[in-house]
């Protein structure tokens, strides 16, 4: 591999000077190139590239100090190094207060000069290294994929603007809608990009395994504790920790997560040393956290401790522009991983798609075409090979349904998802938005059969 | 010359003679190249900058190449007076990149000078490693990252002495290809 070779500028009116500098940093394997004054300094710049630029600070016409601000203009991330004989403490501060890197006054000692430039090419390598790993990370990271509603692209600003961040950002919207897309977003662009991403399902576990979820467990804390074993507050060291649906949290989790949030220190179960914490939170949910909080089935410290900056993701049938690219996203990621020639949709197809509700929104619809790839033969998706109809048009189900209760809507809901999978309970699941087990209790509790 | 370049010592003003004599001995053991010792010695004067009681290097270096040196020879020059560079404080040597002449003083490298006491062992072995050094540079090279090269950059004299008196693997095929191997360790 070819070793990259530091470019220097060096520019000083006397010529010994140049030449001394430049013979120095020619033996120390640098490419340099000096200039006499401030302007051909800048007609150099201006047809290449440099990694330093060491400049006299007293020079005729354009002094050091301006020949700074002129470079720093068009390259602000340039490290400039400024060398005077007449060395006075305002000078230096002037430099660097407008943005020199270093300061040196002649004559220094070789060991110096050679430090500082080593150390502002380093630190310039680290820096240019630093923006393409963040591009390489952004390009290779999670995306949302946008249609041209104005609310997605406020949202995505809005994501953009935070992640950059140490805000707690709360993510609201209805199931399926990829929240915890978003929060993956947020730390894919947040400074925190290169520590873990930890995500945990706060409604999924019940209170004492959550509890040893998030705080871990020290060894023999309770049966079946046969090892120390870090929670995934701990894990979240450095990055950052995702609360999915977080209104589902006890009563006493929500007192010990409120605890954690405000100290940044935990306790494994059975244990008593603090451990300190430092990750970034990022929490979701689909309920209505100021109705919990209203009737106390949530904390009003915890929610205005979560709640700092709000990002609210709309539902699929709001932004029906964003159906056609997301299904048409799914269409080549799912083809690709299945080996399948599908291409696209039919006219009917594509109409159908854009007449349905999706009441699961992205996941919904994400589900619908990896079933339709599996069925379909041809290159075009068919209406037929959609688990949805015509009858779930949003305009119809608003008219039926201001004729039903909300348990009868449900029930009619779950019997249609059911209908369109063939009874698939998983896949039913996944569409409805809950655990197969609240299906299947639904189900009985509706006398669902197939 | 069997190896196709020869190397020539010049003395610099009032540096014991015997200095150059261990220098050309330590050299040819390891060079396996001619190593002369100048009958003429360079007078320092000229190069003197009264304000700064030190010899200015370039300025040695120039007088160096008069009368210039046959195709093929290096010559480099050993001081016992303080060297300089505007705006450096001090070198403790300097030579052509890929010249003919190169200048080493042993000024700064006696270990008296930082405050160790007098070691003659070790003056000499600094010495040598310095000589061999501007040497490489004459040859074209660049301060090697190896820091038991003997190209390696040296900021300090205690550096000096983590050196090796030879050139690594990289370095050696630099010079004249048949001392490249004599000269790796």
């Amino acid at each position: 591999m070819t070793e990259i070779v530091p470019q220097l500028l060096i520019v000083d009116d006397e010529l010994h000077v140049r030449e001394s500098l430049s013979h120095w940093f020619a033996e120390d394997g640098y490419e340099v190139m000096t200039a006499e004054g401030g302007k051909e300094a800048l007609a150099l710049l201006g047809r290449r590239s440099f990694d330093v630029v060491i400049t006299d600070i007293k020079m005729p016409g354009m002094d050091g100090l301006e020949l700074q601000r002129r470079i720093l203009e068009v390259d602000p991330d340039l490290a400039i190094i400024v060398i005077t004989a007449y060395a006075s403490v305002s000078t230096a501060v002037q430099a660097l207060k407008e943005g020199a890197y270093d300061y040196l006054a002649k004559p220094f000692d070789p060991e110096d000069l050679t430090r500082v430039v080593e150390k502002a090419y380093e630190k310039l390598r680290l820096r240019k290294e630093n923006i393409l790993l963040k591009e390489r990370l952004a390009a290779t990271g999670p995306k949302l994929v946008l249609g041209d509603n104005p609310k997605m692209q406020e949202l995505m600003g809005l994501v953009e603007s935070v992640a950059t961040t140490e805000t707690t950002v709360l993510i609201r919207g209805e199931s399926g809608t990829g929240k915890e897309l978003v929060a993956r977003l947020i730390h894919s662009r947040s400074p925190r990009a290169f520590g873990p991403m930890v995500a945990v399902n706060c409604g999924a576990l019940p209170e004492g395994i959550l509890e040893s979820e998030l705080f871990g467990h020290e060894k023999g804390a309770f049966t079946g504790a046969a090892a120390m074993r870090k929670g995934k507050l701990e894990l979240a060291d450095g990055g950052t920790l995702f609360l999915d649906e977080i209104g589902e949290l006890s009563p006493k989790v929500q007192v010990e997560l409120l605890r954690v949030l405000e100290d940044k220190k935990i306790v494994r179960l059975g244990g008593n040393q603090e451990i300190p914490v430092d990750f970034r939170v990022v929490c979701a949910t689909n309920r209505d956290l100021e109705d919990a909080v209203r009737v106390g089935s949530f904390r009003e410290d915890l929610f205005y401790r979560i709640n700092v900056f709000e990002l609210r993701i709309p539902p699929l049938r709001e932004r029906p522009g964003d159906i056609l690219p997301i299904a048409e996203h799914y269409i080549r990621s799912f083809s690709t991983a299945m080996g399948r020639q599908v291409t696209g949709f039919s006219e009917k197809a594509e109409s159908l798609l854009k007449s349905y509700s999706w009441p699961g929104n992205v996941r919904e619809l994400a589900n619908a075409i990896e079933r339709a790839l599996v069925v379909c033969r041809g290159t075009a998706i068919e209406p037929e090979h959609l688990p949805i109809s015509g009858h779930d048009r949003p305009q119809r189900e608003a008219e039926d349904g201001d004729q039903l209760s909300l348990s009868a809507i449900e029930h009619r809901h779950i019997e249609r998802v059911l209908e369109s999978t063939e009874f698939n309970v998983s896949q039913s699941a996944r569409i409805l938005g809950i655990d197969r087990v609240t299906l299947y209790n639904k189900m009985r509790k509706y006398g669902i059969e197939r | 010359m069997a190896s196709g370049w020869w190397l020539e010592l010049v003395r610099v003003g009032a540096l014991p003679p015997s200095v150059m004599v261990d220098l050309r001995e330590d050299l040819a053991s390891l060079l396996h190249s001619e190593v002369q010792i100048s009958a003429s010695v360079l007078d320092p004067d000229p190069a003197l900058d009264l304000e700064r009681r030190q010899y200015l290097a370039t300025e040695l270096l120039e007088r160096l190449l008069d009368p210039p040196p046959a195709p093929g020879a290096r010559r480099i020059a050993v001081a016992a007076v303080d060297l300089f560079l505007p705006v450096f404080t001090h070198v403790f040597g300097t030579a052509q990149l890929d010249g003919q002449v190169g200048v080493a003083s042993l000024f700064r490298l006696r270990p008296e000078f930082s405050g160790a006491p007098q070691d003659a062992g070790r003056l000499r072995g600094r010495l040598l490693k310095e000589v061999l050094h501007e040497l490489g540079h004459t040859f074209g090279l660049v301060h090697c990252r190896l820091p038991w090269c003997v190209m390696a950059a040296s900021r300090l004299p205690e550096h000096i002495d983590l050196k090796d008196s030879h050139f690594c693997g990289a370095c050696a095929p630099h010079l004249a290809p048949s001392c490249a191997t004599e000269v790796i360790s």
